[in-house]
């Protein structure tokens, strides 16, 4: 019986947000962007590898072939295209303000970065390493998901996502979910999309169709929602920056019950991921 | 449930009903994030003045060192302490902070330099929290010892300190009453220490309030000292020494804001059992009694001539003259 407690704590420099896992699935990265540091950890015990000095880490991942590790540096405005293998710095882009959340093409050609103060997402092309578009997308486009030949990008200024072409950069839908609209996800078991709604006013779980994208449901959880996670037995584990806890909401029901865990909670990674076949990445779970 | 989250309750509750509809309607949702930041310092702010307040009025009102007819000229004070720990300043400071940071920063990356934490540079730290606070503590501190001291040296920089000096009716409350002037060069000189340290600005904050709790208290208007611990915080006592009228203007003693070692080790501490009457006997009553505005107003002018004097005794401006 899962006992539901903090089990254990690990130290970081200042404050940790989002995550990635290593192409070999042996190493859990996890971001420390005012600490210029990327903390390692064991992904199945949690038990701490190492961390490496890198420029203001906030959002990263690898590129599907494992070619590259992007990371966003959203205080200093750059874009860094890191080797994967090496994790030398290979390109570093400054395609606007406050480089925000990140997905790839499932071909590793194309990278879609949200610029949260520029109102931009922006695609890079990384065989020749350069910017491909840039489009205004609407005030504080925040989470980033490549989904069935689409870019959907949240936008947290506005009420809902935009569906983006990724070959021209023009929009072609927009989707109301709710106020501050701020990361979104694909349950890949169950097939459907969840939207986390920080507010203004009430906020909380968007659950949408992803083919048509109606509503499913809305859930309302106070406390400033961020990037969640799924458990086998399908309950979602949803991060309260502002509620210092961790909430685990029954999709069924729709009740939820909270962890206390300590200062903003960004980012969440469920060890029974690592079951999961394929590519795992923060917004695929 | 701790302090601690209750606190970030109570920002989260203030950030999402009364901030987040203001960034969400003036299209600023980008500052989400530090908006919850800046909820908790507001927080944090209200509550060390909550604390400092039930503490130090029951013992001002049980071991006074002074009685005085009326507290009007404290009034002036309440207004500095709210301005300074709830209101605009801890807010723009964080925010000027936060920018000139990410600035510096960016800057040091562009040219191949990941600038590393404090806990990152000093083996030992990484993983120790209380440890690593009191290690920014006493750099801090050490660099405010600086500061308060040279405050005091300089004509220029002591017109302006003259307004801290100047209340003769000291009480807990006047920590914060200061020339704004005065605070914009304190902001400086905690900036750059803060930069090449790295300061994580919200890492501590109840352990920061206790810090403000202590300067506060060493202010207020108590026959008190720590006795045996005399030398590990700075008392009412040892304070009030420096606030005494004989100890204002260039040759003062009892400089630190929080512990006195920097008084003991730059032979400046004077630990005599005395509570001396407070104030600057050449503070113009504006300065003393004057409202916020004027107090401001009269600093500046203060500031200017002896500005002008420090000038003239450089030769600067004698031969247009």
């Amino acid at each position: 019986m899962a006992s539901r407690q903090v089990v254990g704590t690990e130290p970081a420099y200042r404050e940790p947000s989002h995550w990635c896992l290593t192409p070999d699935r042996r190493q859990l990265f996890i971001c420390d962007a005012s600490g210029n540091a990327i903390f390692i950890f064991d992904p199945i015990t949690g038990a701490p590898l190492g961390r490496k000095r890198i420029a203001d880490p906030y959002q990263l991942g690898y590129t599907p072939d494992n070619k590259y590790l992007m990371v966003n540096a959203l205080r200093l405005d750059f874009v860094d295209v890191y080797d994967g293998a090496t994790l030398r710095l290979v390109k570093r882009f400054k395609p606007g303000r406050w480089p925000s959340h990140l997905d790839f093409s499932p071909d590793s050609r194309w990278s879609f970065n949200s610029m949260q103060n520029s109102n931009t997402l922006v695609s890079f092309d990384l065989a020749s390493m350069t910017q491909r578009w840039a489009v205004t997308v609407g005030e504080t486009p925040a989470g980033v998901l490549w989904h069935r030949g689409k870019v959907l990008c949240c936008i947290m200024g506005g009420r809902g996502f935009v569906e983006v072409d990724p070959v021209s950069g023009q929009i072609t839908r927009r989707v109301v979910t709710g106020d501050g609209a701020h990361n979104i996800f694909l349950d890949t078991k169950k097939q459907i999309l969840y939207v986390s709604n920080r507010g203004p006013g009430k906020t909380g779980l968007t659950a949408l169709d992803p083919v048509s994208f109606q509503i499913l449901r809305q859930y309302e959880i106070p406390g400033g929602p961020d990037d969640i996670g799924i458990d086998p037995e399908g309950n979602i584990w949803i991060c309260l920056r502002y509620a210092e806890s961790v909430a685990i909401l029954d999709p069924v029901s729709g009740h939820y019950s909270s962890i206390p865990v300590g200062r903003s909670p960004h980012g969440i990674f469920l060890n029974t991921m690592l079951r999961q076949p394929g590519r795992i990445t923060a917004e695929r779970i | 449930m701790g302090l601690d989250r209750l606190f970030s309750n109570i920002a989260g509750y203030m950030d999402q009903y009364l901030v987040l509809p203001v960034l969400f309607r003036l299209h600023w949702m980008a500052w989400d994030d530090l908006a919850f930041d800046w909820c908790l310092i507001c927080v944090y702010g209200i509550f060390a003045v909550l604390v400092t307040y039930a503490v130090c009025l029951p013992l001002e009102a049980w071991r006074p060192v002074e009685r005085w007819p009326d507290n009007k000229a404290v009034l002036v004070d309440v207004f500095y302490t709210f301005l300074n720990r709830v209101g605009v300043t801890p807010i723009v400071t964080f925010v000027l902070f936060y920018q000139v940071q990410t600035w510096s920063t960016g800057l040091l990356v562009e040219h191949g330099f990941i600038p590393p934490t404090l806990d990152s540079l000093v083996p030992g730290l990484f993983g120790h929290p209380l440890v690593t606070f009191l290690v920014y503590a006493l750099i801090l501190d050490c660099a405010d010892y600086w500061r308060h001291r040279l405050s005091h040296s300089f004509r220029w920089w002591y017109a302006l300190h003259a307004l801290h000096h100047a209340q003769t009716q000291m009480s807990f409350w006047s920590d914060d009453r200061n020339h704004l002037l005065d605070d914009v060069i304190s902001f400086f000189w905690f900036f750059t220490i803060g930069l090449l340290i790295g300061i994580p600005p919200l890492q501590f904050p109840l352990l920061l309030m206790a810090m403000k709790f202590i300067e506060s208290l060493s202010h207020a208007n108590i026959r008190a000292s720590f006795g045996p611990l005399e030398w590990l915080f700075v008392s009412p006592r040892f304070h009030r020494f420096h606030h005494g009228l004989r100890a204002a203007g260039r040759h003062s003693c009892n400089y630190a804001s929080v512990f006195p070692v920097w008084d003991i080790i730059f032979r400046t501490a004077d630990f005599r059992d005395e509570y001396l009457p407070t104030g600057d006997a050449r503070a113009p009553a504006a300065l003393v009694s004057g409202s916020y505005l004027a107090q401001q107003a009269t600093g500046l002018k203060l500031f200017w001539q002896a500005l002008g004097k420090s000038w003239a005794s450089l030769g600067i401006g004698r031969a247009a003259s």
